[in-house]
């Protein structure tokens, strides 16, 4: 690969040349990760993650809190439920009373 | 690929004749423009000149000269290794981010996960309850018919009540009308 800096200098020291060849390749090596994690996609992948929890969460919060209404609210019906059950308990006596009145 | 292969060549001479480097500590700092002319002609003669000897030769006449070089810092190796330290470094630094989004990520997958567990027990014992409701609501049925029943026989007795209110009313018109003959 014949870039411009990889063109021959002449005139500087083979001790230029070889600090110059190490800076490339460092930028080189760091220029690479950059490009592997830019490949990866992770930074849209992440990003669209965020967004979807944020959405996510508020419909979770929403949810909990009426299942939980919902339990309360069942809780409730079952009182009422031992309350009618007690109270009806009573009817038949009530029935045989006004059988015998309307004889 | 030429220009690559001269510099190649140059780096060589600098593997191949450390004592020539050695030997160059003679003060030529300030030759610059002497420097800049000996350098391409030692990359162009190094490859030819492996075992390069100090001093200027002259062989058969021919004076030859050599590269000027800087002398070499005691401390290069200590520098090469911290450069390469700290490029290691930063590249894991680079890369560790990433994996930290991740594992944050995973951690909050974790945590939806749990709600979502909670948010389960408490539906089944919901879906239970409301079960067992609508079978004691069923065992109630009974008690709901007599119940209209009931009211069947109240409207009835409530009916005949008012006959009877209206029958005593007559009677007592009849026996008044009677005590005043």
């Amino acid at each position: 690969m014949a870039s411009p800096e990889s063109q021959p200098r002449f005139g500087h020291s083979v001790k230029c040349l070889l600090s110059e060849k190490v800076g490339s390749c460092s930028v080189d090596t760091i220029a690479l990760t950059r490009q592997v994690l830019k490949g990866s996609r992770s930074q849209e992948l992440l990003s669209q993650a965020a967004r979807n929890m944020v959405i996510q969460e508020d419909a979770i919060l929403h949810s909990e809190d009426s299942l939980r209404k919902m339990s309360i609210i069942t809780t409730h019906l079952q009182y009422q439920q031992e309350a009618i059950q007690k109270n009806v308990e009573h009817s038949k006596n009530l029935q045989d009373q006004l059988f015998h009145l309307l004889k | 690929m030429a220009a690559t292969g001269d510099a190649a060549a140059a780096m060589d001479s600098i593997s191949k004749a450390p004592t020539a480097q050695s030997a160059a500590l003679n003060p030529t700092v300030g030759g610059g423009a002497g420097r800049q002319a000996a350098a391409p002609e030692a990359a162009a003669e190094s490859p030819a000149a492996a075992p390069r000897k100090p001093g200027g030769n002259s062989d058969g006449g021919v004076e030859t000269a050599e590269e000027a070089v800087e002398p070499a810092e005691p401390d290069i190796n200590e520098l090469c290794s911290d450069m390469f330290e700290k490029m290691a470094i930063f590249l894991q630094g680079e890369l560790t981010a990433t994996c930290e989004d991740y594992c944050l990520l995973e951690n909050m997958n974790k945590l939806t996960s749990l709600k979502y567990m909670e948010m389960k027990d408490i539906s089944i014992n919901i879906s239970r309850n409301l079960q067992d409701l609508n079978n004691k609501y069923a065992s109630l049925q009974p008690y709901l018919d007599q119940i209209n029943q009931i009211e069947e026989q109240v409207s009835a007795l409530e009916q005949a009540a008012y006959k009877l209110d209206a029958y005593s009313k007559k009677l007592e018109a009849r026996f008044k009308k009677l005590e005043k003959r």
